[in-house]
């Protein structure tokens, strides 16, 4: 089902098409992904699992974890979240491991096509624009990829309006933030953007980085630069629990992606798991969509998030419930039930206390993961800090890692928010721009004013533990630079 | 019973420590970094008798019934399945070559056979017949799961009381006359020594640092550390691609469909001499060239991603041979294997052990034709065929 009527939202659809589900014509747009238009006609089982052939559906939504891969136009294995819709596209359910279509020609080889730039920027987030812009503005030329159909990462579905500084969009919604951004980058003339395009690996290839892109699953580009920034982003995390597999249970964010960004209502009645900022802001936004939220589940004593979010969720009838946890997820095909219990001291569920709730969606809002596969793979030093979300690339006050060339900024540097990673951005840019030899000393200042603003935006009881883990990556590599 | 110490805690090392501690010897055994982590484990799992003379050949067709008969014996699963072997000729000389190699293949009993490329397709569900005019088959030829049967060995060597010992590394070799007494090795930052009756070099790319420390000349067994890498796509339905498949002419490129996942590597021999006994990072280079042979093999891989890359050694001879043997009295060699000592290790590693621990072996294995002397003496052989 779609959403026609939004409080903040307004969904300008694209031009109506039609992909046809397993034979069946299905009305599309053009500009929405594949999975977002079946959902949208009520098709959450996107394929069958390899071993134990159980129903899957999407996770994440922003083409990280594979479990809305499906057959498209005989081709198998098509992250269906982040691939478009085309007009006439055949669409099947994938079951089992995937089978090659037989009948391929052998390709004509020509060379890939050669994209070079001072930087380059993996990731078109808050973390990744910025650096883009400040890189671009202190002098380098920029060559900024992103495999999502479209910029500003996260910021494109938030709806919520940013705490901080004016300087830092302080009382602007996430959305509103990225479309200024994406202006920004747009108008620089040394910034080169391409999107749907997967970077698959980092090479060092004599004096130049290369960073192997794919452009929608089928055209190899090398981008080649002398540094890189990862600006990659984080992957939601998923907790074991019964059935923790059935369609209809989401990340936080896909559930964000689905109706902020697609207009998708996605569900009708929803338990949320996890009661911190994420899952707080998240119980409001269903309920702007016009979703029931059936209760907030919280295995620690306490409420994660602010006051005021809670606050706000608890005015609008939702009970947060501490000290609870999901037991089971059940329903045949899709999500029917959620049950859940109250845990003891020693975090075991009390038999007695079972709760079921009659939800079809399961929303898992309990923290995400650095996505460092790029930064591993490229051979950066890396370490496991709980404070930042789990590993981490070591790295100087400057954002680059121990591999020189290459830096990292945003949520893919350690979990924190938009407003940090915009600051790191600006802190990496700038710095690959000054090692490179391109900005001259005067740009020193500016990553110095954003250090200080992360300094500041970090005191807060949130930001201190944040600060906590960072002093443990920087003590690896010892003093600035 | 004597001590015997063997260095190196690659498939050699560890199937020769399990061998011989059947044998009843006491066998303490050395790896540096953790089991497998050199070569084995780094290796692109196939297993064959299609070799071009007739030493390899009979080896390896000793070394195939071995296989077949290692799952029961060590009583674990190492995935060990006869896939077979497909070779494909790209001219009309190629496939007299193909028939001369299948006649000698034959004689020693491998059951290889030419074959139209209808049935090849029939083997190969995505191969691209058309560059190639027939192929040379041996169903008896397949792969294995190099983990599996590594730790499958090591389970049982420690059962029967092999000291095997990880991260540590072998600094130095104490001889007196043509004997070794003693081993020295670092352990936790302590060297420390052990007396020992044998040793046994099984340091493939690492050998001539050993044989060094044994007071021998470096190169005695001139050994090359070459790069080779893999590339491998995400797991895809098995039956695929099942067989090795090598057209040789195409630089030996082949693909294999992982014995586990189905996922399927693809390999060539794009080969550097390594800059450095560490230099393991894969490089573009190979990216780009092993697709296009891939991609030409079995066009719809088009359609497949590529999500892992790797390098590791041949650890090369002058003749791509190995080295397997006495270098002096009680100091002995299985290295060198050129890419070929994960198939060949169950034959090698029973040989090794009954010369160790006996004299003499029953193995067919052509021991003028390893010496590893033969390279001081000026003596190569003719090169084993390497395919990647």
């Amino acid at each position: 089902m779609r959403l026609k009527e939004h409080p903040i939202l307004h969904f300008k659809r694209g031009r109506e098409l039609t992909i046809y589900f397993e034979g069946k014509p299905i009305k599309a747009y053009e500009g929405e992904t594949i999975a977002m238009a079946l959902h949208a006609a009520g098709i959450r089982v996107l394929n069958h699992s390899p071993n134990k052939n159980r129903p899957r559906g999407l996770f994440c939504a922003i083409g990280k974890c594979s479990s809305c891969i499906m057959v498209v136009n005989g081709i198998p294995n098509v992250r269906t979240c982040i691939t478009l819709v085309e007009d006439g596209m055949r669409i099947e359910r994938q079951s089992g491991r995937a089978r090659l279509p037989i009948k391929a020609k052998p390709p004509e080889f020509r060379d890939a096509k050669v994209v070079r730039a001072d930087i380059v920027v993996v990731g078109g987030g808050p973390a990744g624009l910025m650096a883009a812009i400040n890189a671009s503005d202190a002098g380098a030329s920029v060559v900024l990829i992103d495999e999502n159909p479209m910029l500003g990462g996260q910021l494109v579905k938030q709806t919520h309006k940013f705490f901080g500084k004016r300087e830092q969009f302080a009382g602007v919604r996430g959305v509103e933030i990225a479309k200024i951004l994406e202006e920004e980058v747009r108008k620089r003339e040394n910034v080169e953007v391409f999107l749907e395009t997967s970077a698959v690996g980092i090479f060092h290839d004599g004096n130049e980085k290369l960073v192997l892109g794919v452009r929608k699953n089928r055209e190899p580009i090398e981008f080649r630069g002398r540094a890189v920034i990862v600006a990659t982003g984080a992957m939601e995390k998923m907790i074991p629990f019964e059935n923790n597999d059935l369609p209809g249970i989401y990340g936080a964010g896909a559930i964000q992606t689905l109706m902020n960004t697609y207009g998708v209502k996605p569900g009708e009645r929803v338990l949320i798991v996890g009661a911190g900022n994420v899952g707080l802001i998240l119980a409001y936004q269903l309920i702007q969509a016009g979703v029931e939220v059936k209760a907030i589940v919280e295995a620690m004593p306490k409420i994660g998030g602010y006051f005021v979010h809670a606050a706000k969720v608890r005015r609008l009838g939702v009970p947060i419930l501490t000290r609870h946890t999901i037991l089971r997820a059940e329903g045949k095909e899709t999500v029917e039930r959620a049950v859940v219990a109250k845990l003891d001291d020693n975090w075991r569920p009390i038999p007695g206390t079972e709760k079921v709730f009659d939800v079809d969606v399961i929303a898992l809002a309990v923290g995400l993961r650095p996505s460092i596969e790029l930064l591993q793979q490229v051979g950066c030093q890396i370490k496991f800090i709980r404070e930042l979300g789990g590993h981490v690339a070591v790295r100087d006050e400057w954002m680059e890692t121990t591999v020189r060339g290459i830096f990292v900024a945003g949520d893919s540097a350690g979990i924190e928010e938009a407003t940090t990673a915009m600051l790191e951005g600006k802190i990496a840019g700038t710095a690959a721009a000054l090692r490179l030899g391109i900005a001259d000393e005067s740009w020193v200042k500016e990553i110095e004013r954003a250090q200080r603003d992360l300094e500041e935006f970090r005191s807060g009881p949130f930001g201190r533990r944040v600060a906590e883990g960072i002093r443990k990556l920087l003590s690896e590599v010892g003093g600035n630079a | 019973m004597s001590k015997v110490a063997i260095i190196g805690g690659g498939i050699v090392g560890v199937a020769t420590a399990y061998e011989l501690a059947k044998l009843g010897e006491d066998v303490v055994l050395f790896e540096k970094s953790y089991f497998g982590s050199g070569s084995t484990f780094r290796c692109a799992t196939g297993i064959r008798a299609q070799f071009t003379d007739e030493a390899n050949i009979r080896l390896m067709k000793y070394s195939i019934e071995r296989w077949e008969k290692l799952e029961e014996e060590l009583g674990f699963d190492i995935n060990f399945r006869q896939t077979g072997y497909l070779f494909l000729a790209t001219s009309e000389e190629e496939v007299e070559a193909f028939k001369a190699n299948i006649k000698l293949q034959n004689r020693f009993g491998v059951p290889t056979r030419l074959i139209d490329m209808d049935e090849a397709k029939e083997i190969v569900l995505i191969l691209n017949t058309e560059p190639f005019l027939a192929g040379a088959w041996n169903p008896k030829d397949g792969k294995a799961n190099p983990f599996k049967t590594l730790f499958a060995y090591l389970f049982r060597a420690k059962e029967m009381g092999v000291d095997a010992r990880e991260q540590v590394e072998v600094v130095g070799l104490e001889r007196e006359g043509d004997e070794i007494t003693a081993v020295k090795f670092r352990s936790r930052g302590k060297v420390e020594r052990v007396k020992v009756d044998a040793v046994l070099n099984a340091t493939n790319a690492w050998a001539p640092v050993i044989n060094e420390m044994a007071g021998l000349k470096r190169d005695i067994v001139p050994i090359k550390a070459c790069k080779h890498q893999l590339v491998k796509t995400e797991p895809l339905e098995r039956g695929q691609a099942e067989p090795l498949v090598c057209p040789p002419s195409w630089n030996d490129a082949y693909i294999i469909q992982d014995g586990e996942d189905g996922g399927i590597i693809c390999g060539a021999g794009i080969e550097h001499e390594a800059k450095s006994l560490d230099d393991v990072e894969p490089t573009y280079d190979f990216l780009r060239g092993v697709l296009r042979y891939a991609l030409m093999i079995a066009p719809p891989l088009r359609y497949a991603h590529v999500i892992r890359q790797w390098a590791g050694f041949y650890a090369k001879t002058p003749d791509s041979n190995p080295a397997i043997g006495k270098l002096l009295e009680n100091f002995y060699i299985a290295a060198g294997f050129s890419g070929h000592g994960f198939m060949m290790a169950p034959a090698v590693a029973r040989a090794i052990a009954e010369l160790i621990a006996k004299g003499r072996s029953k193995v067919p294995l052509d021991w003028d034709w390893y010496d590893p002397y033969r390279f001081e003496r000026g003596e190569l052989r003719t090169s084993a065929f390497q395919i990647g």
